[in-house]
């Protein structure tokens, strides 16, 4: 028994095509085919084992099809089941091939040996083939009343397996009556609980269709049927009790007496070994006591220890769902596990997702009696090796302070997480000292002080840095140097990178003034002028907002940006609490782990066929000709710019449903209505601003000291550089001016993750890219390598640039190469480019 | 799972794909492509073992140097999930007998794929039973290349077995010699401040069994824990013995187990599956004897100089011993050289988990062997003092000894023939993660 030949030659994973070894295989297949000498099995099996090794590392052997039907036709069990696996992989596609093997299938399932009955019908029903359903329906229904309970517990499945290639077949030939009739009377476990599972499957499925199927869903929950399983609870496998147990959970039971027997005789199932089912009890009983309060928190007592031993026992996966659940129970019961929060310390070797749990555990559980322990450990794990634990265990003291406990004490630990001196954990509690200042502005003192003595050199992460400025701006009159920081911070506009920073920049410096003008004067003015020329458009927007806002009155200005506060309560909950409740009913399954109701990520709407591009190889020029295409017919609709936008929509609407590819393009020209508005509304109000400002100076520009008109006047900033959302190139023309055009940017950098995870297939960030009037003419690759040639057109002139960018996903690294008609332009159109991509993937 | 696995695959570290076994069409034939790129190529791989991508979860597990992924595109039940992989695992092993690697798995694929086929059906899973399978999937894991004929025992009535009603144990064993061997096995876990306290501490216990007896034997177990005690000694009516008693905070059980009489009796009683197999877990939070105390002194002389002493104290009885000791005292990542004496054992730095490995292969109870060493550090500019210490970690392995200080009291066989029995019974505890703060 040789180890599969493939795997020792060439163990990459860039698996060779096994061309040669196929036809090679099929030779000797061929070969064996009519042998009946002895030891003939034994090679056919070594034969047999290459296909399915070829097979499973996803060399393609369906050439081989009607070989191994040959050669199968033996009495050797092993042999039988490797062809009907093969068969049962490939019968989908070669559909005629697979009415070769319905034959011997046939006979087999009349076999005397019950073994070989049911593996022939279970591989009869695996075929997947919708025209051979009519020789499944008589072995089907003999497997049905066989006498051996192997074979019925085939069968069983096998007419789930039916009724998903053909519902009709199935429902027409009266199998779920049949397996309602089993389920109620056989006397074997296991096909019990496989007609339980194909029932509920089929008759949901029904249900939307067929009045008759959704009653027969209901009569599931009905009583008779509900006692009939319960009975024999104990017979069922560990697996068919969850099944049972979480039928059992939707049923209604008419009285209290009823429940206590229920939870009576389920109790013993809350020690059974397997996990799965003590969860699936636990959501039983907490389903069943629902309506009654006290024993509901009973509930909660019993099965606090199991959960426990759940938690710390098994593997760190299944530690991990189980730590979902307790997370949601304890959201309920804060108090239950309050005097059990030891067994959320964290262990210095257990993985990031079950530490991140258990912090959440210990944020949740915490209260006025274990507040100390538990901030003690916390700081523990902030000094802790493991930066991102560091983190979330700063966040989680936070958490914990606006919980109200014991607020003193913790005020001071994050103190004192600053004089740790370590970036990540300073950024941290930054972020957490300004939330807990706008929830107890009365700790203002203490934590200014300490705020004060950061230099704002260490504090790099964007959102920890704009904490500190909102502080300096917030307490300015409370630190001496605030206006300075802040003025060293405007010196370095340009190389700050994140919008938020600069916004939160803005405002502090505005506040700054206002409480301390004198000194603030010139800060402000240059932060003004900075933000008017700024290339985001929040941070212009704001700019300008506060630079008219003090040319009107200052005082107004005062109140709008500086009235007096209250503390903030209560932090908005993100999660509605109808929608913790529609978790909650899901108990036990994915919606726990995801915190969101399944409907969020089950509905169809959400998802597709997961489908990857896989032919996109060759990355000649017009590959994407459908998308050039449909854009030039979009294009050819909005050259009529007197069409009104209604009746645009309706000439654009069919088109747009016409090809998957025109999607895209539809966006692309809904877009352009604003695009070809923007710049003629963006471009007078820069000029209104330019005649505005020299003007408007007066009595401002005096406090300001701004006396100059450069100020705050967005003239040094380049007109900014718009695009025509309705490009054509041709993909010769593309090709002609990429050999001619010399490339005038080449640079390389890295993109988010985010982008990365949306890039699915090139046709994602197509669309994507559209949106910002950045088309593509071609694109291709394979994951993690893809490959795009792109071009955009000025909006004025006919000025073109071509882009060829490389993403790796795996990497995250990006690599532009940008040639363009108009050389001056091309690095602010590189800019354009990169902040387009870097959009990709963001909500 | 109440709702199906679409498919399962086995992958190797570097995403190559060795077993992949599609058992519904809801699912794409890519989904390991969107598996490698998604989660094996990036950074989120370990971040968590649940994830979803394009409208379809996937449960990954990592076991030895292979990923067990588990691909659903519906609500399915998690723990359910991975508690199946950890089944199907367990099931392959006791084919293979032993590893379960990449290696065993290239060199077995035709048998997991048999496997594959029996233990889940459609998505849902079915028997997956070592004892049942092993009935009707004669084919042998490869063990040696010696041992290659198939065993074509026929078993007559193997299928009326796969589903009876004592799912666990066919009818009709027979053995010369009836024997039981019972394992009481421990793991501590501890957590202990640099100041000496124990923030946390806990055992998990489990038995497990070996049996060997002819035909269908009822066993019953005694163990000195506080319920079951108290509960014998108000049906005998006397009073309960003095002595130590163990309080369990929970218990569960082999599906052999008999509940029911477990809840009204408090005995364990149960017909055992035939070879070996898990009778019981429990958990422990009070009362532990911790076998070992730690106790560390670290000082740090200037800045480049650290001397380091860690005395371990053995406080289990002094005829007993531990076996295969490992202590491992962390030291700064820029740790230059080292220099230590121990009084017992082997000790050496091992720059790859900076730590100072301290061995002791023998240690017996009731002493108090230390380790002392200088360590010069390479002097650096910008770190202040790391405040950032990892636990010390202790390994070790107790026999004859539990720390929760439970007993077997009794091991009684019943089967209907009479026949004699040896009852075997060993102790044994572990450490689970055994961390001391310095």
């Amino acid at each position: 028994m040789a180890p599969p030949a493939q795997s020792q030659r060439s163990p990459s994973p860039s698996q060779p095509s096994g061309k040669g070894e196929v036809s090679d295989l099929k030779m000797q297949l061929r070969q064996l085919a009519g042998s009946r000498a002895p030891g003939t099995d034994d090679s056919k099996r070594e034969l047999f084992k290459k296909a399915i090794s070829y097979m499973t590392i996803g060399i393609d052997v369906s050439s081989l099809f009607s070989e191994m039907v040959m050669c199968s036709a033996t009495s050797d069990i092993v042999l039988k089941k490797m062809c009907y696996l093969y068969v049962g992989n490939y019968a989908k596609y070669n559909p005629d091939l697979a009415l070769l093997t319905i034959n011997f299938l046939q006979k087999d399932c009349k076999d005397e040996d019950p073994m070989i009955r049911g593996l022939a019908l279970r591989s009869l029903c695996s075929l997947r083939v919708a025209n051979l359903v009519e020789y499944l329906v008589g072995p089907l229904g003999l497997g049905l009343k066989d006498g051996n309970s192997y074979v019925r517990t085939v069968a069983t499945m096998g007419v789930l397996k039916l009724y998903h290639i053909s519902a009709a077949t199935c429902i027409d030939a009266d199998f779920p009556a049949t397996l309602k009739h089993l389920m109620l009377n056989d006397p074997d476990a296991q096909v019990v609980a496989n007609c339980l599972s194909a029932l509920q499957e089929i008759w949901s499925l029904e249900a939307s269709t067929s009045e008759e199927a959704s009653r027969e869903r209901e009569a599931l929950l009905s009583k008779p049927i509900i006692y009939c399983l319960l009975n024999r609870i104990k017979e069922f496998s560990e697996w068919a009790q969850c099944i049972v147990l979480e039928l059992v959970a939707k049923y209604v039971p008419s009285d209290g007496n009823e429940i206590f027997d229920m939870m009576n005789l389920l109790e013993d199932r809350l020690q059974h070994a397997n996990g799965a089912v003590v969860l699936a009890t636990i959501k039983l009983f907490l389903q069943l006591t629902l309506s009654m309060t006290d024993v509901h928190q009973q509930v909660y007592e019993r099965i606090k220890a199991p959960l426990l031993t759940l938690v710390s026992s098994g593997s760190s996966e299944q530690s991990y769902a189980v730590l979902s659940h307790l997370h949601l129970l304890v959201m309920r019961a804060p108090i239950l596990f309050s005097s059990d929060y030891k067994h959320f310390y964290c262990q210095y070797n257990e993985p990031f997702y079950v530490k991140k749990l258990k912090l959440e555990m210990l944020t949740a559980v915490a209260n006025e009696s274990n507040t100390y322990e538990i901030v003690t450990e916390l700081c523990e794990y902030a000094a802790n090796v493991d930066i991102p634990i560091a983190r979330e265990s700063i966040r989680a003291v936070g958490k914990i302070a606006l919980q109200q406990y014991d607020v003193n004490a913790i005020v001071d630990r994050l103190l004192q997480f600053l004089e740790m001196e370590k970036d990540y954990v300073t950024a941290e509690t930054l972020v957490l000292v300004k939330d807990l200042l706008r929830k107890y502005p009365q700790w203002s003192h203490d934590c200014i002080a300490v705020v004060g003595n950061i230099s704002s050199k260490n504090v790099q992460e964007p959102k920890a840095k704009a904490a500190l400025i909102w502080m300096l701006g917030e307490y300015a009159q409370d630190m001496q140097d605030a206006p300075y920081i802040l003025e060293s911070l405007i010196d370095n506009w340009d190389d700050e990178h994140s919008a938020e920073v600069r916004l939160h920049l803005l405002t502090a410096v505005m506040k700054c003034f206002l409480r301390r003008p004198p000194e603030t004067q010139k800060a402000l003015g240059a932060a003004l002028a900075a933000g008017l020329a700024d290339f985001h458009q929040d941070v212009h927007d704001r700019a300008l907002f506060y630079y008219r806002l003090l040319q009107h009155n200052v005082s107004v200005a005062e109140r709008v940006v500086n009235p007096p506060k209250q503390a903030v309560s209560v932090f908005a909950d993100t999660q509605s609490s109808e929608i913790k409740d529609r978790i909650f009913d899901e108990f036990n399954s994915l919606s726990v782990v995801y915190q969101t109701p399944s409907y969020m990520f089950i509905d169809k709407e959400h998802r597709g066929p997961f489908a990857f591009s896989e032919e996109l190889e060759n990355l000649s020029i017009g590959v994407e000709s459908a998308n050039v295409a449909s854009a030039q017919r979009v294009e050819a609709n909005d050259k009529d710019l007197l069409l009104s936008t209604s009746e645009k929509e309706e000439t654009r609407g069919p088109s747009s449903n016409g090809s998957a590819y025109s999607a895209p393009s539809y966006d692309s020209s809904s877009a352009s209505l604003i695009a070809s508005q923007a710049p003629s509304e963006l471009i007078p109000s820069n000029q209104s601003l330019q005649a505005h400002a020299p003007q408007a100076s007066l009595a401002i520009d005096d406090l300001l000291g701004l006396g100059l008109p450069v100020a705050p006047n967005p003239a040094p900033s380049p007109p900014p550089l718009t695009l025509n959302a309705k490009a054509v190139l041709e993909p010769n023309a593309f090709q002609q001016k990429w050999r001619q055009l010399p490339i005038s940017v080449s640079q390389e950098y890295s993109i988010n993750p985010q982008g990365v995870a949306a890039l699915t297939t090139p046709q994602a960030l197509l669309q994507h890219m559209q949106g910002h009037f950045i088309h593509c003419i071609a694109s291709g690759g394979q994951a993690p390598n893809f490959k795009f040639f792109f071009f955009a057109q000025k909006a004025e002139e006919s000025s073109t640039f071509l882009v060829e960018c490389i993403i790796n996903s795996s990497s995250c690294k990006v690599q532009i190469k940008i040639k363009a008609d108009d050389q001056s332009t091309s690095q602010a159109f590189s800019d354009l480019f990169q902040s387009a991509l870097s959009k990709f993937g963001m909500p | 799972m109440p709702v199906a696995a679409s498919a399962i695959y086995f992958l190797n570290l570097r995403g190559d794909v060795l077993i992949n076994r599609l058992y519904r069409d809801d699912v794409g034939g890519n989904m390991v492509d969107a598996f490698r790129m998604h989660i094996m190529q990036t950074k989120e791989l370990g971040t968590c073992p649940v994830r979803q991508i394009g409208g379809c979860s996937f449960f990954y597990m990592r076991i030895s140097n292979v990923y067990i992924v588990i691909v659903v595109s519906s609500n399915a039940n998690v723990a359910c999930a991975f508690k199946f992989v950890v089944e199907a695992v367990t099931l392959f092993k006791s084919y293979f007998g032993g590893a379960f690697d990449e290696d065993a798995i290239r060199n077995n694929f035709v048998l997991i794929y048999e496997l594959l086929d029996e233990i889940m059906d459609f998505g849902y899973p079915q028997n997956l039973s070592p004892e049942i399978l092993k009935l009707y999937i004669t084919q042998e894991g490869v063990r040696s290349p010696f041992s290659s004929k198939p065993a074509d025992k026929p078993v007559p009535n193997a299928t009326l077995q796969v589903t009876g009603a004592v799912g666990w144990r066919r009818e009709g064993l027979a053995y010369k010699k009836n024997e039981v061997f019972l394992d009481i096995v421990e793991s501590v876990n501890l957590l202990m401040s640099s100041k000496g306290s124990v923030l946390r501490c806990d055992v998990t216990g489990k038995i497990l069994m070996k049996c060997f007896l002819s035909g269908m034997p009822d066993l019953k177990l005694g163990l000195n824990d506080k319920i079951g005690l108290e509960k014998e000694s108000q049906l005998k009516s006397r009073p309960t013995k003095s002595g130590k008693t163990i309080e369990l905070d929970d218990v569960t059980f082999h599906q052999c187990v008999n509940l029911t009489r477990f809840n009204s009796e408090k005995t364990v009683s149960f017909v055992p599956p035939d070879g070996e197999f898990e009778l019981m877990k429990y958990r422990i939070t009070e009362g532990v004897n911790l076998p070992f105390r730690v106790l560390p002194t670290i000082k740090e002389l200037g800045r480049t100089r650290m001397e380091v002493n860690v005395k371990v104290k053995s406080v289990f009885g002094a005829k007993m011993f531990a076996l295969g000791v490992v202590v491992k005292i962390p030291v700064p990542k820029q740790t230059a050289k080292t220099n230590f004496q121990v009084t017992s054992g082997r000790a050496k730095y091992n720059a790859a988990i900076d730590c100072l490995v301290w061995k002791i292969r023998k240690f017996p109870g009731q002493t108090e062997p230390t380790l002392s060493a200088e360590i010069e550090l390479i002097s650096t500019i910008a770190e202040k003092k790391s405040s950032t210490r990892p636990p010390i970690q202790m390994e070790f392995q107790v026999p004859m000894f539990t720390a929760s200080g439970l007993r077997v009291r009794f091991l009684k066989v019943w089967e209907k023939s009479g026949y004699n029995t040896v009852e075997w019974v060993r102790y044994i505890t572990k450490a689970g993660s055994y961390e001391i703060r310095c």
